[in-house]
């Protein structure tokens, strides 16, 4: 157990990887693996639908291969935040990031709506095009910096991080599925199947919460 | 810290029902008894309880537990004058439990609930605002340093009025039958909590107990600073009645206008961290 | 399942009730009891709800309209 700023903080050695823990990311973390843990063992819920009128109603049955599929991405999408949360090192928190967005379009893709299709397009094309600020960000650190990790910028021996390079890793991850544009991602929550579609909301609301301690650094 | 965390549950439930009684007077209704809402949590407690046939009950049940558990990490981080961001997350965090009851159980009342709290986004950014303008004053989210500035400096109210302002709106669009309580407005019968029944709505209770105490005393904390606990209790009890007030004379909401409401104070509180940030207030 | 709940309860209250005692004599870190504490609170809550709710009832589709 080290300190940083008055933060302490926990350096897991993980190959060459750089990860490591603060009460902070810990307690994102282990927020990720819960719900990661609930894609693992439950199943989905049957949504029920009424037929107005009367006292009909049909329930929608998600079909064991569409399940198979969806909660695969959900898993993935579940690491791709974990990884996200406790990664010491920018590139890999800007690879996480991209993983997860390419995931939740993923855990809708399998459903059969236009809705959620025509939301999940949209949102893809989002998605896609915030991977550009975000990588460029990243680009921006390693340049003017000459390092990625995040232990090493916030120990302040090296240059200052540029405001224009912050802004663009926060921009990448706002384009992830934050205000304002989250709006396609509610449309996203008409599929059913929650254990999985609830990954889809926490992984962006986890990422944003992270990238927030990330900008503070340097 | 047991007894501490009980009587913030029992507590939080007591202001809760000072809201219903406040709001009742101002309507001109006689009201329910100030602790209705502690009856309440006894009474679903005591009810048949199940899981509906349709429901993901992994999620359904889980999400109970997960709504109790993160709110007694956030009074844990309160009591020992933790980070002022890991409440933050919690806070935010928040709408994934309302997601996951309003999702889980296949309703379709659940499910708009659950839709509306993601709409409802926008409601968290201006807290993060508020932080973050704090911090350009205390230069550390620690609360235990924030109380320190005060100290120095005197309540953080006045430093930073449009902060907390922002932060009254945050608490008030979590507020039951407030301007911004789309998510269990009645027309979704009771929105993501409608098919939480019994054992699993007295848990609700809980949850919803200790988050008013906790984010009321992180209010006080931060905005007027360390006081003796008396006064901890009379400040609460105050803001819960200024809040009463703000839901029983304005209507509900649309979805799109609370979002709408919710993105302008956003964009006011940006400008207000831009103000501060460039002009090196501090 | 009751019985089972009424045990869940009762295993959640001697755990925070054993990180309680070895807090006090300080062989527990405080982050790590307040830890078992968010851990055990909601188990204990809906563990003893769930113990002493009415018996019967069975499942049913969610509510669909007046």
């Amino acid at each position: 157990m080290s300190n940083l700023a008055g933060i302490p903080y926990y350096v897991l050695e993980f190959g060459d990887e750089l990860v490591y823990f603060t009460p902070y990311t810990i307690t994102l973390f282990l927020l990720a693996l819960t719900f990661t843990i609930f894609v693992l063992v439950s199943r989905p819920e049957r949504q029920v639908d009424i037929a107005f009128g009367g006292d009909a109603y049909t329930t929608k049955e998600i079909t064991i291969s569409e399940m198979r599929f969806r909660r695969f991405m959900a898993i993935a999408c579940g690491l791709a935040s974990m990884g996200a949360m406790v990664t010491g090192d920018i590139f890999n928190f800007t690879l996480f990031t991209a993983m997860v967005g390419i995931t939740n379009v993923g855990i809708v893709a399998a459903v059969k709506s236009p809705h959620v299709q025509n939301a999940a397009f949209q949102y893809g094309l989002v998605a896609l095009t915030a991977t550009v600020p975000l990588f460029g960000g990243a680009a921006v650190y390693a340049a003017a910096t000459g390092s990625l990790s995040m232990i090493e910028l916030a120990k302040g021996t090296l240059p200052a991080v540029p405001f224009v390079a912050k802004a663009f890793l926060v921009l990448g991850v706002i384009g992830e599925g934050m205000a304002p544009f989250y709006a396609a991602k509610a449309e996203m929550f008409r599929a059913p199947g929650a254990p999985y579609v609830i990954m889809c909301s926490l992984s962006s609301l986890l990422i944003f919460l992270r990238v927030i301690e990330v900008v503070m650094l340097g | 810290m047991i007894a501490e965390l009980v009587l913030a549950t029992v507590f939080g439930l007591l202001l809760l029902g000072i809201h219903r009684k406040v709001i009742a007077r101002i309507q001109r209704r006689p009201g329910p008894p100030v602790w209705q809402e502690i009856l309440h949590m006894l009474k679903f407690s005591f009810k048949s309880t199940w899981v509906p046939a349709t429901a993901s009950a992994t999620l359904f049940i889980g999400v109970v537990l997960v709504a109790i558990g993160i709110w007694t990490a956030a009074f844990f981080v309160v009591f020992t004058g933790g980070s002022l961001l890991v409440v933050f997350a919690i806070y935010m965090l928040h709408k994934i439990v309302e997601h996951g009851f309003g999702l889980s159980s296949g309703s379709p009342y659940g499910k708009f609930g659950g839709v509306r709290s993601v709409i409802s986004a926008a409601s968290e950014i201006p807290l993060f605002v508020s932080v973050a303008a704090i911090a350009i004053f205390t230069r550390s989210f620690t609360l235990s340093d924030i109380v320190l500035y005060q100290q120095v400096h005197g309540p953080l109210l006045f430093i930073a009025f449009p902060a907390a302002i922002a932060m009254y709106l945050v608490i008030l669009s979590k507020m039951p039958s407030g301007p911004f309580s789309i998510v269990e407005s009645k027309e979704l019968v009771s929105g993501y909590k409608t098919e939480h029944f019994g054992v699993w709505r007295a848990g609700l209770e809980v949850c919803n107990g200790l988050k008013t105490t906790v984010l009321f005393s992180t209010f006080i904390l931060v905005f007027i600073g360390q006081v003796p606990i008396l006064w901890m209790v009379v400040g609460m009890v105050l803001l819960v009645i200024s809040l009463s007030f703000a839901c029983a004379l304005t209507p509900m909401l649309s979805p799109f206008d609370s979002v709408t409401v919710q993105t302008i104070v956003t964009g006011l509180m940006l400008c207000y961290g831009t103000f501060l940030y460039v002009g090196g207030v501090a | 399942m009751q019985k089972h709940a009424a045990r869940i309860a009762w295993a959640g209250v001697c755990i925070s009730a054993g990180v309680v005692i070895l807090h006090m004599a300080g062989s527990v870190p405080l982050w790590a009891y307040a830890a078992v504490l968010v851990l055990m609170f909601p188990v204990i809550i809906i563990g003893i709800c769930l113990w002493w709710m009415a018996k019967g009832g069975k499942e049913d589709i969610p509510f669909i309209g007046y």
